[in-house]
């Protein structure tokens, strides 16, 4: 028996090698062949949490450029964004960071990023957006710099507002619906303190339940107000879920679980490619605007010609192929030169392609006209929101 | 045993002998220097940051136990509550559900067949715990498989609503996640209980009721250790199910953690860490003091090497 | 015998239930996997797209290649650690070292150990990744291992002992074949947990992504793709056949 025992044991530790060399062989094999393919003078790393991959293919810059891009997918929430920056080595590593903009006090404070010298980018003086809504002076400034100086590079514009079944609940047009009794237990809000919180803030202010001053940067007595009124909305019943991914929130409307929804754009684009009938409305409190922009991380060892290649992604990254492709890919608006190159290259983008970036383009730029709030992502009483909003969750 | 074992050591010299032992020693505290190495300083660290000041966005050292304050007269202590609840019914519960399917496995089933059982229990654990949770999501929402084939069959009107984004759907999602893990431990210490033992006690006169709760469950003592650490310890520390299958801000203490970080409050974030991990420590406490050794070593708790 | 045989057949239709509850989530990822636009038929374009994106492809290198190295390094360590609790003399302060990474919540042990490393000027890579799964995974393992060795009676070692073994011949030959399961199902867990692991990892990656923090990102900010759900059945139905042939395997091997 003991033999046997010995026989069986030797015979499944060799299937375990057998098991793990191929698994080995298969690992070192692609090691292999990725330093193989590495012949280029070196890569820049571009760390972006899921809007910046213009689907893998970064050949249209390599290829002049002869620099690689190293794309790594980091998690799009404050935490996770500053903690590898500060923790994770993220310094030493990553060139560009690409995450929503708005977040240059804590990042500039904590000196992770550097400021940008536009001069070195070429498509900036020809990006019309940048000129009309982010340049120094404009409210949109605040998204991409801090204290007069440029740190961030706006690779997408956006303005949100919620979304609605409207065979459910017909035409909507106030932020007020998503605390309408009429759709109790068929609500979902955002996770997220600085956005709901301003959505709220505004319909409050407009409808004038609550005396607030600036929903973009409230006090503190204006936080523990809107949040006591999430509250009281909360215990009657009247949300669903609070969601915290994209995933959470496509689903919810795919599905139909919920009517009205505070979301963004890219749900209801993805709920009406699966058949489901959602509308992205246009609120008379006006949309909340906000951009992507591309950080510099500060690194002093990085080298000159590292630097040069930053910059050149970054100016690529303002160009009209990737523009129209992050267009197409995600939704969103992102520079001028994007619909010229679609329309005029129709070997790399269809007529049905070109006319759906330009479609894009001018449903933003039409809520940009309508108007609306600039998003504050690190409000004066960011601490206060925080707690608040823990408040608010445990009730 | 101990004279056999001198008249076997006494053919090395003594140096020799001891440089063994010595070696020995080394050699089974490896793993003890691979936790302390990589863990002890980051652990260190993080409780000081939680008496520590903060300095801008970043920490200073001095005293302060504002933000053991903070927390504790806060609304977060609910979620510390809240977790403690959770993690002890589902560790509860899936005890009782995997004991049986252990039980069985162990006694009842040939051997090889019970090993590809639990693996095809394993199995499922490839895929990633945050897909797994969105087909939960999916399997449970108003317009979901269950809730249609709940109005077809006519066993309710309409859909039934608590069925996620709830504290059912969350400890379900648990459970689905830990369940398995805690199957295999138990049944490894129940298929290791020879069955003239179980015999023995039958022979006298305690009948199978009595034989199981005085023989068989404290012999399986060390899988259940295994299996109420796993459940207890998995679903206290959860980030995701709790976020995707709860309710209106249904949180456990992972996600109050990373809340406090996404405003930069390393020292908030440490000081509640540091209550998660005092708790866990009593909980091992309270076992240590419950049980003795043999509920965690065997029947190996007293032999003298 | 009546009742022993309906006994038998209802345990196994509730092993066969509990089956079903952690299976039934597999459902839907394959289901999505093979359909594109509702009403469009079913395609497998969402496989045929699976070698298309260089990160997941990346993650996916590095998710196997991390597997391997915890799956096989994290068992040994486990089963020291076990031994270590019988033999140092101080059985509950090890279990409680070696219990150590469990009571941390995630993301404060990602972001201390990132801090950690950061100190020693140690480059975040498979390694660092690695290190920290297996840290993760080692209560884990020896936990199962320690329930494993719990049912050793030490009387065989005394037995061996008495036939002239030393200790290392008495537990390689005696004790280690009674307790071969229980390292595998260490291996076992290792692997899955490796598989499952993202908070801690998010932070020592540096430039690398796994499946997991590919998955994590992407599912935060612009959604899951179905080519990830193809790759989770893929996933599921390869192992499937892997167990159905191990199974065959020592089926055979134990008739003999």
């Amino acid at each position: 028996m003991r033999d046997e025992a010995v026989q069986a044991s030797r015979r499944e530790f060799l299937g375990q090698v057998a098991l793990g060399s191929a698994a080995a062989l298969l690992g070192s094999g692609a090691v292999l062949h990725r330093s193989l393919a590495e012949a280029a003078k070196g890569a820049v790393t571009l760390a972006d949490v899921g809007v910046g991959d213009p689907g893998g293919d970064w050949s249209r810059f390599s290829a002049p450029s002869d620099w690689d891009v190293k794309l790594v997918a980091i998690g799009n929430a404050p935490s996770a964004v500053l903690n590898v920056l500060m923790a994770g080595g993220g310094t030493q590593i990553y060139d560009i960071v690409n995450i929503v903009g708005g977040m240059q006090k804590p990042l500039v404070d904590s000196n992770l990023i550097v400021p940008i010298d536009t001069e070195r980018l070429s498509n900036w003086s020809k990006d019309t957006y940048i000129r009309d809504y982010l340049a120094p002076g404009k409210p949109g400034f605040d998204f991409i710099g801090y204290q007069n100086k440029v740190y961030g590079v706006p690779t997408v514009l956006q303005g949100d507002s919620f979304a609605y079944l409207p065979d459910k609940t017909g035409p909507l047009d106030s932020y007020g619906a998503m605390f309408d009794p009429k759709w109790k237990g068929f609500v979902a809000l955002e996770d997220n303190f600085t956005t709901t919180g301003q959505k709220t803030a505004l319909y409050l202010q407009k409808a004038k339940l609550a005396s607030i001053k600036d929903p973009a940067n409230m006090t503190p007595a204006e936080i523990k107000t809107v949040t006591d009124f999430l509250i009281e909305k909360k215990k009657a019943g009247q949300f669903r879920v609070v969601w915290s991914s994209f995933e959470q929130a496509v689903n919810l409307l795919v599905s139909q679980e919920v009517y009205v929804m505070d979301a963004w754009e890219p749900m209801v684009f993805a709920a009406k490619k699966k058949g489901v009938n959602a509308v992205y409305a246009q609120p008379k409190e006006g949309y909340l605007l906000w951009a992507m922009a591309a950080y510099i991380v500060r690194n002093p060892k990085r080298s000159k010609e590292q630097e040069q290649a930053t910059y050149q992604l970054l100016n690529f990254m303002l160009d009209g192929w990737y523009g129209a492709k992050i267009s197409l890919l995600r939704g969103y608006m992102t520079n001028p030169a994007a619909i010229a190159y679609a329309k005029a290259n129709a070997k790399d983008f269809s007529a049905a392609e070109a006319q759906e970036v330009v479609a894009i383009n001018q449903n933003v730029e039409q809520k940009f006209r309508l108007g609306g709030t600039w998003q504050n992502r690190w409000p004066t009483h960011v601490e206060t929101y925080e707690s608040e909003w823990a408040r608010f969750k445990a009730a | 045993m101990g004279a056999f074992q001198g008249s076997i050591a006494g053919a090395l010299s003594s140096r020799a002998r001891r440089l063994r032992r010595l070696g020995r020693r080394a050699l089974l505290a490896l793993p003890l220097l691979f936790v302390a190495g990589l863990l002890f300083v980051p652990l260190g660290q993080m409780f000081l940051w939680s008496v520590w000041e903060r300095a801008g966005f970043w920490v200073r050292p001095g005293f302060t136990l504002a933000w053991y304050r903070t927390f504790v007269t806060g609304a977060r202590l609910t979620v510390l509550e809240r977790s403690l609840v959770v993690a002890a019914g589902v560790t509860v519960l899936g005890l009782l559900l995997a004991y049986p399917i252990a039980y069985f496995l162990a006694r009842h089933v040939r051997r090889e067949f019970s090993r590809a059982i639990l693996l095809l229990f394993t199995v499922p654990f490839l895929v990633n715990y945050i897909i797994r949770t969105f087909s939960w999501v999916y399997l449970l929402s108003r317009t979901g498989p269950i809730n249609r084939a709940l109005v077809a069959l006519g066993i309710t009107d309409r859909a039934v609503d608590w069925l996620l984004f709830s504290d059912f759907a969350v400890c379900l999602g648990l459970l689905s996640s830990y369940m398995p893990f805690m199957i295999y431990p138990l049944w490894a210490a129940l298929e290791g209980i020879e069955q003239p033992v179980i015999e023995a006690s039958w022979l006298l006169g305690a009948p199978p009721p009595r034989t199981f709760f005085s023989v068989t469950l404290p012999l399986s003592m060390p899988g259940v250790f295994a299996a109420v650490t796993f459940g207890f310890v998995g679903s206290f520390g959860e980030g995701a199910v709790p976020i995707i299958l709860g309710g209106v801000g249904y949180q456990l203490m992972g996600n109050t953690i990373t809340s406090a970080l996404d405003v930069l409050n390393y020292p908030l974030a440490a000081a509640m860490s540091s209550v998660v991990v005092m708790a866990m420590l009593l909980f091992l406490v309270a076992w240590y003091l419950a049980f003795d050794l043999r509920a965690v070593l065997g029947k190996i708790a007293h032999w003298r090497f | 015998m009546r009742v022993r045989r309906t006994s038998r057949a209802a345990t196994w239709g509730y092993v066969g239930l509990a089956l079903l509850f952690l299976y039934m989530p597999l459902l839907p990822p394959l289901g999505f996997s093979v359909t594109a636009r509702p009403g469009d038929g079913l395609t497998l374009r969402w496989y045929r797209e699976l070698g298309s994106n260089p990160l997941l492809v990346g993650g996916i290198e590095n998710s196997l290649l991390v597997a391997l190295v915890v799956g096989l390094v994290t068992p040994p360590l486990a089963l020291l650690a076990a031994m270590a609790v019988r033999e140092l003399g101080v059985p509950r302060l090890v279990v409680l070292v070696v219990l150590l990474p469990l009571f941390i919540p995630g993301v404060s042990l990602g972001l201390a150990t990132a801090v950690f490393f950061r100190a020693l000027d140690i480059t975040p890579s498979v390694w660092t990744i690695a290190a920290v799964h297996a840290l993760w995974a080692l209560p884990f393992a020896f936990l199962v291992i320690l329930a494993v060795m719990a049912t050793f009676d030490p009387v065989y070692l005394e037995a061996a002992y008495v036939q002239g073994a030393n200790r290392w011949r008495a537990f390689v030959d005696v004790e280690l074949p009674m307790i071969r399961h229980g390292i595998t199902g260490a291996g076992i867990f290792a692997v899955i947990l490796s598989f499952n692991e993202t908070v801690r990892t998010a932070l020592v990656q540096g430039a690398l992504n796994t499946v997991q923090t590919y998955i994590w990102a992407t599912f935060l900010q612009v959604g899951l793709s179905p080519t990830l759900h193809a790759l989770m059945s893929l996933l599921i139905v390869l192992t499937l056949a892997l167990v159905s042939v191990l199974l065959i395997v020592t089926s055979r091997g134990a008739a003999r």
